[in-house]
């Protein structure tokens, strides 16, 4: 294991020394517990913790001891967001509506239990996965700046070194652009690799469950933990478990990686714009093909996003509507789940059909590429309170900008993963997005994996000194 | 029989008037990219979501 503190440390520097009984899980937590005792009082990533995770963290030490390793996240600490049910912990949703939730463990927990990982704590949301800032809680780089959302409290608590590791939803880029303006890597598998039951739905066609973390090998720990058929999910596929982790330190030389050009790269921050290229020429170095391309109806997708999203949020929230809850739901959020009422049924099943359109035209572009790469924002994390930010010649409300590179990639379903490419001239982390072919999620892995080796920030934490 | 409100009874949307237009105004720019949208003639495009004559049970983990 490296020098670096304990609390920086990723899973795949902590897993060998757990297997070896070199560490103590409880050692682990009792570190972590420390510091985000120190310092969470100002980052607010987290809503309450397990009352027994130094109790699961005992356990699990003494199942090493006694030869039962489970694998790489055994013994490791994982928080969860505050949208996933959990047996052991309340679930609000980030909501302090009276809406409830049962108390049992949602198949992505119950998955991670099974690896043998100890859930610490509920990391806060935007309330109902409805925004992309996640008050109140702060960005570790900058804590004048929001951490991004709605998993906000996730990535938040990766980055300030809490945890190595949190789960997030992501229904039009919720785990990506927290990632991105935390510094953290995020994926979003494929629609239906990982089941949802248990997570309180958002839009059902659209919600993804997955990682944060904060190394690239750490998030093909996880994802590959959290595969497999889901029962309770009806979007859940059933497929044979994949084995991420061989696609680790493989060559990338010869794979071909597509930037498309429209859209995606529209009206970026300069410091964007520019650490994406450099990225894109390190890529290129490294034996990638570079493959320009553009793919046409982009420019509609915004409409088939928002038709979806507001009619499903509308129709899961019906009856609080009716029942009068919503009036305790956050502003911004109440007015979203209130507007779904005025999407038509026929501009929602066009919406649909657009995504058919979509589906298409990127099936087309991946049969001549392997990965697309792109920027994961076209902004880094904008100060707490802002409404707009300039970008380029013309000013953009951050909420627009800030989920406009990533909602393509939830309405074809195909995964999209979001890895840190560099720092802007005011120290805030600039994303870079990863996106490939259904199912293909070893191509994201193995090329994040490549990239992520030749860059000096390679699991980087804010060190919060000052606070 | 009474001619329909298209807020109350088609909308089906229980509001207080200045909410509705509160939400009315909060809607237009979505309203704007929306109605870029319905210029399209997708008549030929089957939707994304498809149905499925086949029931999902739920297991007994999460009922």
């Amino acid at each position: 294991m490296s020098d670096q503190p304990l609390w920086s440390q990723p899973i795949e520097n902590l897993a060998p020394e757990i297997q070896a009984g070199r560490l103590s899980p409880v050692d682990i937590i009792d570190t972590l517990m420390e510091r985000i005792d120190t310092y969470d009082g100002e980052i607010k990533s987290f809503v309450c913790f397990a009352p027994n995770a130094r109790a699961q963290a005992e356990t699990a030490a003494a199942e090493i001891a006694e030869g039962n390793y489970k694998g790489p996240l055994h013994g490791v600490p994982i928080a969860v967001k505050d949208n996933y049910f959990t047996a052991d912990m309340p679930t609000r949703a980030g909501s302090n509506s009276a809406v409830e939730y049962p108390k049992i463990d949602s198949s992505c927990v119950a998955k991670l239990r099974e690896a043998g990982a100890i859930i610490i704590g509920k990391t806060n949301m935007h309330e109902f996965a409805w925004g992309n800032e996640t008050p109140p809680t702060r960005n570790p780089w900058n804590t004048s700046h929001v951490p991004g959302g709605s998993s906000g409290g996730s990535a938040a608590a990766i980055a300030a070194g809490f945890v190595p590791a949190a789960l997030g939803s992501d229904t039009g880029g919720s785990i990506r652009i927290p990632a991105g303006l935390c510094g953290t890597v995020g994926i979003k598998p494929t629609y239906g690799l990982v089941g949802r039951s248990g997570i309180v739905p958002h839009s059902w066609s659209l919600d993804h469950a997955g990682p944060l973390t904060a190394t690239v090998a750490d998030a093909a720990f996880i994802t590959e933990a959290l595969v497999g058929h889901d029962k309770n999910d009806p979007g859940s596929v059933d497929r044979v478990k994949p084995n991420f982790a061989s696609s680790l330190g493989a060559s990338v030389e010869g794979m071909r990686i597509g930037i498309c050009r429209n859209h995606f790269f529209d009206a970026l921050q300069t410091d964007v714009g520019v650490m994406v290229e450099t990225a894109i020429s390190q890529l290129s170095k490294l034996g990638c093909k570079v493959v320009e391309f553009e793919v046409p109806n982009l420019e509609y997708g915004l409409a088939a996003i928002f038709a979806i999203e507001l009619a499903s949020s509308t129709a899961w929230h019906d009856p609080s509507l009716a029942a009068g809850l919503t009036a305790d739901y956050q502003s911004d959020v109440r007015t979203l789940v209130e507007i779904g009422r005025f999407v038509t049924a026929p501009d929602y099943l066009k919406a649909e059909q657009l995504r058919r359109v979509l589906m298409e035209d990127f099936a087309r572009a991946f049969s001549e590429i392997d990965v697309v790469v792109g920027p994961t924002l076209p902004l880094t994390a904008w100060r707490v309170g802002d409404r707009s930010v300039r970008i380029g010649d013309a000013d953009e409300s951050v909420l627009a900008a800030s989920w406009r590179l990533t909602y393509p990639w939830n309405l074809i379903g195909v995964p999209a993963l979001s890895i840190p490419c560099g720092f802007d001239s005011r120290g805030l982390p600039i994303g870079l997005q990863f996106a490939a072919p259904p199912f293909r999620e070893v191509d994201l892995f193995r090329l994040a994996h490549a990239y992520e080796a030749k860059q000096d920030w390679k699991g980087a934490r804010a060190t919060l000194q000052g606070l | 029989m009474k001619k329909p409100d298209l807020i109350t009874d088609v909308l089906g949307i229980s509001l207080k008037p200045e909410r509705v237009e509160e939400n009315l105004n909060a809607y237009a720019d979505i309203l704007q990219e929306i109605a870029k949208l319905r210029t399209l003639d997708l008549s030929d495009v089957h939707p994304a979501v498809i149905f499925s004559p086949i029931v999902v049970t739920k297991g007994k983990d999460h009922e």
